[in-house]
C-alpha cells in the first residue's frame, strides 16, 4: 500500500518536473507548427491561446492534472487532435512487444543464467557469457539495423516496418494474416530480447552462483537428490529474490528499448510516438506519452513488490 | 592487469587517438566532391573508408563523429560526477529531514526514465549544441552517482578514521569533506567510467532519431541512421559507425570493470 503511494507521488512529480521544463527552457515550441508565421502577433496570441502557452507555469500544471480525470491530455501539435487519442492508439503495440520482451527475458534469460552457474566452465556457458557482453555492449538500434540487414534486406526471411503488411489482401485468409504479423514480430522482438535480457541473465547467474555454494545444495547432493531437482528447487528457488528487485531495474531498460527499437522497425509504439514528438516538438504529446510510460513503470514496479512478498517468506513474516 | 583490461586500454586509446588525430589528417567531413561519381566509393588510399551517398569521406565523418561524442560523453560524466558527488554527499552525511529530503531526491531521479526526461527536454528546446547535449546528458545522469556515493558515505560514516577525527574534535564539515569525500572518490572514478559507456550509447540513439546532433554534423548515430536506407547497395556504410560505437561501449566499460576490480575489491 505504502509502496504503491509511493509510486504514485513519484509519476506525479516526475509531470510536474516535465512540465515545468518544457516551460521554463529557452526555445520556441510553437517555431515548428507556427513556421513563416513566426511573424505574425495575431496568429501566435491565437496558437498561444489554444496550448497554454499565454497561461502560468501553476495554471499549466493545474490545468494538466484537472485534465486528467477527464482523459483531457491537451491537444497534439502535430497530429492536431486529443493526447489521448493518439496514445489509445499507440500504447497495445507496445504493451505487445513489452510483454512478449518481459516473457522471454524471464523465461530464457532466467534459465539460461542457472545453467550457466551450475556448468561454469562448459563451452556453452563461455558462449552465453560472450552472447551477454556483446548485448551489453550492442546498443538496440545497432542490433535492430543489423537484423535488418541480415534477415530482410538480405535473405529476405522476415519484414520490417510496422505490424502489418499494408499490401496484404483485405479478404486474406486469418492464417495468413498471421503469419504476416509473427513475420512483422520477430525482428522487433529478437533486437528488444538481445537488448535487455543481459540484465536478468546475468543477476541469476550470480545469484544462482552464490545459492549453489550453499551447504544445503552439497547436502542434497548427498542425499542423491536428481540435478534437475537441485537445479530447479534449491539453487533457483533461493535466487528468485535478488531477480525481483533487479525488475525495477529492468523497467527503465525496456522503455529506453523501445524507444529505439520501434524507431527502427516503425513498430507503430509509444515510443515511436515519443521519438516522432520529439523531432516535431510536439510538447503535449510528449508529456503526455511521458506520463503514461512513467505511470507503467511505476505499476511495474509496485507490481513486482508484491511478488517478492510472495516469493521471499522473510518478507511474510509479521 | 588482465588480458581483457589491456585490450580495452589499447583500443580505447586508439579510439581517442582517432578522434584527436583523425580530423586534422581526414580533411572536411562536409565536403562532397562529387555526388554523381564519387557516391559509394569502396575503401581505397584517398577514402580509407570508402565514401558515402553524398561522396562525403567516410573516415572523415567517423572520425569527426568520434571527436563529437567522446566530447559529449565526458562533458556528460564530468557534470554527472559533480552534481552526482555533492547530493550524494549531502543525503548519507546529513540527518533528520535534510537526509531524508535528498534521499528522496535521489529515488526520484533513478525512478525517472532518463530518455524520457531527455526527449522532453529536447522537444521543448528544439536544436542543440553539441556541449549543451552533454550537460543535459549529465543533469540526466547524476542519480546513479549520487546513490554509490551515499551507499559509500553511510558506509564510510561508521569507519573507525571518521570516530578518530571526532574524538580529536573536527568539525562535521572537515569530517565529510576531508575524511569522508576522498573515500567516495574510487566509487565516483568507476561509476564515471561506466557511465561513459552510457553517455555514448545514449548520444549515438538521440543522433539516430534525429533529435542528438543533427545531421549533417557528422555523428555515429546519425551515420547509422542514413547507412540503414542504403543496407541493399551499399552494406559496409553500415559497419564503420557501428563498429565504432561497439568499440567504445566496450571498452569503456571493460575498464570500469578493471577500475572496480583494483579500487573496490570488496565488491568483487
Amino acid at each position: 500500500m505504502r509502496r504503491t503511494l509511493e509510486g504514485l507521488i513519484t509519476a506525479l512529480v516526475a509531470v510536474v518536473v516535465l512540465i515545468i521544463l518544457v516551460r521554463l527552457l529557452p526555445g520556441d515550441p510553437l517555431a515548428e507548427i507556427l513556421g513563416d508565421r513566426a511573424a505574425d502577433p495575431a496568429q501566435r496570441a491565437l496558437l498561444e491561446h489554444q496550448w497554454g502557452i499565454d497561461r502560468t507555469i501553476v495554471q499549466s500544471v493545474a490545468g494538466f492534472f484537472a485534465g486528467i480525470p477527464r482523459g483531457d491530455l491537451g491537444i497534439s501539435l502535430s497530429e492536431q487532435r486529443p493526447v489521448t487519442a493518439v496514445l489509445a492508439e499507440h500504447l497495445p503495440p507496445t504493451l505487445l512487444l513489452g510483454s512478449l520482451t518481459l516473457i522471454v527475458d524471464f523465461t530464457v534469460g532466467l534459465a539460461l543464467g542457472v545453467w550457466s552457474a551450475l556448468h561454469p566452465d562448459t563451452v556453452r556457458a563461455r558462449i552465453i557469457a560472450a552472447f551477454t557482453l556483446i548485448g551489453y555492449a550492442l546498443p538496440s538500434f545497432v542490433v535492430g539495423t543489423l537484423l535488418t540487414w541480415i534477415f530482410a534486406v538480405n535473405l529476405g526471411w522476415l519484414q520490417t516496418g510496422g505490424m502489418s503488411d499494408v499490401l496484404l489482401a483485405g479478404d486474406a485468409s486469418s492464417s495468413a494474416i498471421l503469419i504476416d504479423r509473427l513475420k512483422h514480430l520477430v525482428l522487433p522482438l529478437t533486437a528488444m530480447v538481445v537488448a535487455t535480457i543481459a540484465i536478468p541473465l546475468r543477476q541469476q547467474r550470480t545469484a544462482a552462483l552464490v545459492s549453489a555454494a550453499q551447504p544445503w545444495v552439497l547436502a542434497a547432493r548427498a542425499r542423491g537428490v536428481s540435478p534437475a531437482a537441485i537445479a530447479w528447487r534449491h539453487c533457483w528457488r533461493p535466487a528468485l529474490t535478488p531477480i525481483v528487485t533487479l525488475f525495477g531495474l529492468w523497467l527503465p531498460m525496456l522503455v529506453a528499448g523501445s524507444v529505439f527499437v520501434e524507431y527502427v522497425f516503425s513498430w507503430p509504439g509509444m515510443g515511436l510516438v515519443l521519438a516522432h514528438a520529439t523531432a516535431s516538438r510536439d510538447f503535449p504529446l510528449v508529456i503526455g506519452a511521458g506520463l503514461v510510460l512513467i505511470v507503467v513503470v511505476q505499476l511495474g514496479s509496485i507490481g513486482a513488490d508484491l511478488l517478492y512478498h510472495v516469493v521471499d517468506p522473510v518478507q511474510r513474516a509479521p | 592487469m588482465k588480458l581483457e583490461s589491456r585490450i580495452g586500454l589499447a583500443l580505447f586509446a586508439l579510439l581517442v587517438i582517432v578522434a584527436i588525430a583523425g580530423p586534422l589528417v581526414a580533411g572536411d567531413p562536409l565536403a562532397q566532391p562529387d555526388p554523381l561519381h564519387g557516391a559509394f566509393l569502396l575503401p581505397s588510399g584517398a577514402h580509407w573508408l570508402g565514401t558515402d551517398q553524398l561522396s562525403r569521406d567516410v573516415f572523415a565523418r567517423l572520425a569527426r563523429g568520434a571527436r563529437v561524442s567522446l566530447l559529449i560523453a565526458a562533458i556528460a560524466v564530468a557534470v554527472a560526477a559533480v552534481i552526482g558527488s555533492m547530493i550524494g554527499l549531502v543525503a548519507g552525511t546529513a540527518t533528520g529531514i535534510v537526509g531524508r529530503c535528498f534521499q528522496r531526491f535521489i529515488n526520484l531521479g533513478l525512478a525517472l526514465p532518463r530518455i524520457i526526461v531527455l526527449l522532453v527536454v529536447l522537444a521543448a528546446v528544439g536544436t542543440i549544441a553539441p556541449a549543451t547535449l552533454g550537460v543535459l546528458l549529465g543533469l540526466t545522469g547524476w542519480p546513479a552517482v549520487a546513490r554509490l556515493v551515499r551507499g559509500e558515505t553511510l558506509r564510510l560514516r561508521v569507519a573507525p578514521f571518521v570516530a578518530a577525527a571526532q574524538a580529536l574534535g573536527a568539525t562535521r564539515l572537515r569530517i565529510v569533506l576531508h575524511e569522508i569525500f576522498p573515500g567516495t572518490l574510487p566509487a565516483v572514478l568507476v561509476a564515471t567510467t561506466l557511465g561513459v559507456a552510457d553517455a555514448i550509447l545514449l548520444e549515438a540513439g538521440l543522433s539516430f532519431i534525429g533529435v542528438g546532433v543533427r545531421a549533417p554534423a557528422p555523428s555515429w548515430g546519425g551515420m547509422i541512421l542514413e547507412a540503414r536506407d542504403h543496407l541493399a547497395n551499399a552494406p559496409w556504410l553500415l559497419l564503420a559507425p557501428c563498429l565504432a560505437l561497439v568499440v567504445a561501449t566496450s571498452t569503456a566499460t571493460l575498464l570500469g570493470e578493471a577500475l572496480r576490480r583494483s579500487l573496490q575489491p570488496e565488491t568483487r
